[in-house]
């Protein structure tokens, strides 16, 4: 059986024009997907062999399963709960209200991949726009510490630098492109303009081209002291302001290495200086495929993109309080759900570690460092392979996601919504 | 004089705003141990964490290792606050008058949006320190806060008054986007600083790495800076030899912004 | 069943104007008797149908992405969770759960969103899939869409009919919005439209020409609602000539203009501005086929968010504040800033002041609809001061000795002393609205109207009163009581559901291969997934 228009909801790209070909009850065929893509759709059409529930890695009943990890949340003084960017929408409005309901902590991949571009933005705004204006419009793109090749392979060809616009009608001949990041990646190959900056001079490279774009001069020494020489400088700039059609593409790269928050600010700035010479617009690179979906959702319920607290019984905000690394760190989190996200293997050592000295409950289709740890693993059906729902693109567009394999598990929604009511039961609220 | 000392160590964070000398004022020992205090979700009393004693007056003196009581003193407008041990986040975040003293360090975003009064850190502070959060328009908005120690990252950020004097190192951004005020710190700054400075003073004692934003201006001995020093000596913080006298280099920027702000270094030539 | 006895009944719609009478409810609706059921006795009470709000942002990117944009606006007024009802944070952009609550508290049941993207279309849905108690719709952007603008250009009316009909089915949005006709698009090349008669960059169209065919288009489909157009050149000096193009280029056809008030500015562009609304007002008066929304200013900070982005540029380059943008592919645009109108200010003043002139120098109250553009004017919240402004000619007076002298001497503020009646306040805030949008079961306490209904204690002081009713009352339901919220249920999503032609579904589908990123298939949005509770208003 053949499904066309199938969105993959691996990365933020969601690229929503895979053909997905079943056989015998599994995935044998992903056409149009991307190498991560397709590893994607093949390996969550891998026979169920995970039981439902496992309560200290014993085989236990989905009930079972709800019970004790309801009775670990609902007992829990400071609980967290993280992930939250491979699931659905529909399954991350529940998690918010858990976490109200708990009044604890929630926080999603957001807070250590584009946390501080969600910073930026409430610092000094977004000059931003859709994909497909990058598509019909763009004439100068940037990835800046991006990886695209490698992290969103489908989001030059598909949206960012091949595809022929309504006003780039050649497609690829009619943008320039240009790479800027630390070393040489495969991205560079498509690059017209490759500039490498030496590591931790981000914010200055960013600060001098808005300087440049203010009209002001720089002297050679600023100019080496990032890395490049005064001509690459004033080069990049002079393309910046005279392009008809700009956007910057941030990565993590930028938000993740020092100064953080204060990088994506500069970057945003820049783009909001340039907005007096030509049009231009940024997006931050999002990596997993509901990413962007977290932040709505969150955003829309409580006010807050990620980070948010509900101890004092309303949602409170401050990335370095609530955020993920900083509650495991400090040690103050006593109970964590982990909703399809592998922390155990991915947090900095001392987060990691508390995950496993409290009790700490799964979301997941996979077994992950995560859940060999965890008092209570829930093995949860796929949200886009096996599971409906709703995602958002990198660019804040919704797009229905579509179940092409039947499951024997249930939605992270379905879990969700069980854990949802057993504690509130038990919270007697 | 109340004096709370620490008793049981809270396992969350226990919100201590109501730990202010006008909630204080007036109230017997038994009534400020009934005040409320979230304990993480679960709704506690300062008793269960503090033996108070004394009446409610004007100074609080609190005991222990307070990491994790966060926002002792926020919001306070009158009255004085001694802490004996470390405190934790927000310490007098939004404090409209008074004084805080602190014998130890202090958490992040220490006097946070400050609009009134003085804070006095003989430790280390955080990140944060007469910062702003996230989203605000303005940060520090007068008062005094004087660091003895080291303090962390974005001192001063989106400051729009008052002083800011840390003896030691401050890390980086330190005034990031400062709109008017003076920041003095005696030991290295961390990088970036000054970054999106509208007006007002940086002033660092020893060397520093500046943004390509500035242009040095002239060499000169601003006398507003004597008259900071004057002020710190007398709330006790120590004063190097030379620095109230000696000529400092002014860099002025930043230029991406309006240009009419300054950093000035002290040379120590 | 509910039975509602010795009120004072205000019902413009079926000529009640606060007599004595009872009202019965029953299985959600309005009936002429019922046996049984809960009485409430609204002696000394003014008894109204639920508030109508035809005009504000509360859903959707545009919106959401100011949320994300203001936690120092959220941190000022935190909402707790109650037994009843969910948290959130309110403020300038409460989120979704607080947005319905506080709409429900001040008697208000319906609210339309004004601007929605359509490739967003599935976004407001899920957030009014969490905004508690009230009905509501949005209006989808349609002024920058590249397709109609081809269509116009092309002299396709036929298509464009078809294309319009399916967007809002697609969608499932309830009527047509234009805003900053053809200037948007232009925004993105930094452009912008100055006059209805400036050739859309690229496309061959003018603003005047897609104004006249959208409108056109409203009719032919018969929607419940016209046309909804914010004009072009908002906020600037100057801009009063292009109102009255625009209200004469619809020529006679359906038009309802949004937040009059700030599409009212003599002058010239980049000097102080002066009121025009004397000329304005008086071409509304003496054509029928239009009718406005206000977009009042109160002074105080608020968000302003608009689907015109070269504005909110402009608003961003004068007050240095931050600054969202975002250009939508092939349909619209959006942008954000934070603004604070001063009291003391000569141009928040004028805007003051202009707004209310629009209420006062109005005639019938029937073309009129009270509206902040929340949160652009003010937030929602701020309607009940409105009200006491347009009711109590001396608190009038008063605020008059607070603002900038030189401004309100320019503007005929101080020389009005008309006062609204509560029938008249009953008209703006229900009956008037509801008819513009042409909501049948809406807006009045006839037989076979939806029970939502608000009582309120009488009170001198009609800020107080009309802040927070005794009882509000939705689908028959009493759910506020004593301004507290006392039972959390969800309301019903109005849409609309023109008929079209499939024919012209082959030119969309080959449209979206070449200028979309989202498959043709992906675009619609999926009525049983995203309306949890639809209802499908019918079309005459």
């Amino acid at each position: 059986m053949q499904f066309d228009n199938v969105v993959c909801a691996f990365c933020g790209c969601d690229c929503d024009d895979i053909s997905v070909t079943v056989e015998n009850g599994r995935i044998t065929q992903a056409r149009n997907a991307c190498v991560l893509g397709k590893t994607w759709f093949l390996s969550h059409s891998a026979p169920a062999h995970l039981p439902v529930a496992r309560i200290e890695g014993k085989t236990a009943s989905l009930e079972q399963g709800i019970e004790a990890a309801a009775r670990y949340l609902a007992q829990s003084r400071y609980p967290l709960i993280y992930g939250l960017s491979s699931t659905s929408c529909e399954a991350q409005r529940k998690s918010v209200e858990l976490a109200e309901v708990l009044g604890g902590c929630i926080d999603c991949c957001t807070s250590v991949c584009h946390g501080p571009s969600g910073m930026a933005l409430q610092g000094v705004g977004e000059p931003t726009c859709t994909l497909g204006e990058v598509k019909n419009r763009a004439d100068l793109v940037i990835y800046w510490g991006s990886n695209p090749a490698e992290s969103h392979p489908r989001h030059m060809t598909r949206y960012a630098v091949t595809p022929k616009g309504m006003f780039v009608p050649e497609g690829r001949k009619g943008r320039t492109v240009v790479l800027v990041d630390v070393r040489r990646t495969p991205s560079a190959r498509t690059a017209d303009i490759f500039l490498q900056i030496r590591p931790g001079k981000d914010f200055e490279a960013l600060w001098a081209l808005q300087a440049l774009a203010n009209g002001r001069e720089l002297d050679k020494a600023g100019a080496a002291e990032i890395g490049l020489t005064l001509e690459q400088l004033n080069d990049l700039a002079d393309r910046m302001m005279h392009c008809k059609f700009g956007v910057l593409f941030v990565g993590q790269g930028l938000t993740q290495t020092r100064g953080k928050h204060f990088n994506t600010s500069a970057a945003f700035l820049l783009v909001r200086a340039l907005n007096r010479h030509a049009k231009f617009a940024l997006m931050p690179m999002r990596g997993h495929g509901n990413v962007a979906g977290v932040d709505n959702v969150l955003a829309w319920q409580t006010g807050y993109p990620f980070g948010v607290n509900f101890s004092m019984g309303y949602p409170r905000f401050n990335p370095g309080e609530y955020t993920v690394v900083d509650v495991l760190s400090r040690g103050e989190a006593d109970a964590a759900l982990i909703v399809a996200s592998d922390p155990a293997a991915s947090l900095p050592g001392k987060a990691a570690r508390r995950l496993a000295e409290i009790p700490t409950i799964t979301l997941d289709a996979h077994e992950s460092e995560t859940t060999k740890i965890a008092k209570v693993a829930f093995a949860t059906a796929t949200a886009g392979i096996h599971a409906e729902g709703t995602v958002y693109r990198m660019d804040n567009i919704p797009i229905r996601l579509r179940k092409v394999l039947p499951s024997n598990y249930p939605s992270d929604e379905e879990v969700l919504s069980l854990l949802l009511a057993r504690v509130k039961e038990l919270k007697a609220c | 004089m109340t004096t709370l000392t620490l008793k049981l160590q809270p396992k969350a964070p226990l919100e201590g705003e109501a730990i202010t000398p006008d909630n204080f004022l007036g109230k017997p020992a038994a009534a400020i141990a009934g005040l409320p205090a979230m304990h993480g979700n679960e709704p506690a009393l300062l008793g269960d964490f503090f033996q108070v004693d004394g009446d409610g007056s004007e100074e609080i003196v609190l005991v222990g290792d307070l990491r994790r009581v966060k926002s002792i003193a926020a919001g306070m407008t009158r009255g004085t606050v001694i802490i004996q041990g470390d405190a934790g986040m927000h310490l007098g975040a939004g404090m409209r008058g008074g004084e805080i003293k602190v014998y130890g360090n202090a958490g992040d975003w220490t006097g946070a949006e400050l609009a009134g009064g003085k804070i006095y850190i003989r430790g280390n502070a955080g990140h944060g320190l007469g910062g702003a959060y996230r989203g605000s328009r303005r940060g520090m908005n007068r008062g005094l806060i004087i660091v003895d120690g080291n303090a962390g990252n974005e001192v001063g950020a989106v400051m729009r008054r008052g002083v800011i004097a840390v003896a030691g190192n401050a890390g980086d951004f330190t005034g990031a986007f400062m709109i008017a005020g003076s920041l003095i710190v005696f030991g290295q700054m961390g990088i970036r600083a000054g970054a999106g400075l509208l007006r007002g003073s940086i002033v660092s004692l020893k060397p520093a790495e500046l943004l390509p934003t500035y242009r040095y201006a002239c060499t000169c001995r601003p006398d507003f800076l004597n008259l900071i020093y004057q002020k710190l000596k007398r709330e006790g913080m120590s004063i190097p030899d030379g620095c109230a006298t000696g000529a400092y280099k002014r860099y002025s920027g930043d230029f991406n912004r309006s240009g009419k702000g300054e950093i000035l270094i002290y040379d120590q030539r | 069943m509910l039975k509602i006895i010795n009120g004072e009944i205000y019902d413009p719609v079926n000529n009640i104007n606060g007599e004595v009478r009872e009202i019965y409810v029953d299985k959600g609706q309005i009936t002429a008797s019922v046996a049984g059921g809960r009485t409430i006795d609204a002696a000394g009470m003014v008894v109204m149908p639920g508030g109508v709000d035809m005009h504000c942002h509360i859903a959707g990117p545009k919106v959401n992405t100011a949320r994300k944009m203001r936690p120092e606006d959220h941190r000022l007024d935190p909402a707790p969770r109650t037994p009843f009802t969910r948290s959130g944070v309110g403020k300038t952009v409460p989120t979704t759960f607080v947005t319905g609550y506080r709409y429900a508290a001040m008697g208000y049941t319906t609210a339309f969103d004004a601007a929605v993207p359509p490739m967003a279309a599935r976004h407001a849905h899920e957030e009014f899939s969490d905004t508690p108690i009230i009905d509501k719709g949005f209006f989808v952007l349609m002024g920058n869409n590249e397709f109609i603008m081809r269509q116009i250009a092309a002299g396709e009316h036929e298509k464009l009919r078809h294309y319009v009909a399916w967007l809002l089915q697609a969608s499932k949005g309830y009527g047509v919005k234009l805003v900053n006709p053809g200037g948007v698009e232009m925004w993105k090349s930094l452009g912008n439209a100055r006059s209805i008669d400036d050739e859309v960059t690229g496309f061959g169209v003018t603003p005047r020409q897609i104004i006249e065919s959208l409108a056109e288009v409203c009719m032919e489909l018969r929607l419940p609602h016209c046309a909804h157009i914010h004009c072009n050149n908002l906020g600037v000096a100057g801009n009063w000539q292009t109102t009255m193009d625009t209200m004469k280029a619809l020529d006679g056809r359906r038009g309802h203009l949004a937040h009059v008030q700030f599409h009212s500015y003599g002058g010239r562009p980049g000097k102080l501005f002066t009121s025009r609304v004397q000329e304005l007002a008086e071409y509304v008066n003496t054509h029928p086929n239009l009718t406005v929304d206000i977009g009042q200013v109160l002074f105080g900070d608020t968000t302003s968010m608009t689907g015109d982005g070269p504005l909110a540029y402009m608003l961003h380059q004068i007050s240095g504040r931050k600054w969202v943008n975002v250009d939508v592919e092939n349909e619209e645009g959006c942008g954000i800033v934070p603004v604070e109108y001063k009291d003391k200010n000569y141009v928040h003043t004028t805007q003051w002041a202009i707004g209310l002139e629009w209420f006062l120098l109005i005639r019938d109250p029937w073309r009129i609809a009270l509206s902040t553009d929340h949160p652009n004017g003010a937030s929602f919240i701020a309607y009940p001061r409105i009200i006491r402004l347009l009711m109590d000619r001396e608190y009038r007076r008063e605020m008059l000795k607070h603002v900038n002298p030189k401004a309100i001497a320019k503007t005929t503020l101080p020389d009005q002393d008309r006062e609204y009646s509560l029938y008249e306040i009953a008209i703006i805030t229900r009956a008037a609205p509801a008819r513009i949008l042409g909501l049948k079961n809406k807006g009045h306490l006839g037989v076979g109207a939806d029970a939502d209904i608000t009582i309120y204690d009488k009170n001198e002081d009609k800020e107080k009163m009309f802040s927070s009713p005794r009882y509000v009352i939705k689908e028959g339901e009493v759910l506020v009581e004593d301004g507290h919220i006392r039972q959390e249920t969800y309301g019903r999503t109005l849409y609309v559901s023109p008929q079209y032609d499939p024919a012209v579904e082959k030119d969309i589908r080959e449209y979206f291969d070449r200028y979309y990123t989202i498959q043709f298939e992906n675009y619609p949005v999926q009525l049983e997934n995203y309306l949890p509770r639809p209802e499908e208003v019918a079309i005459d």
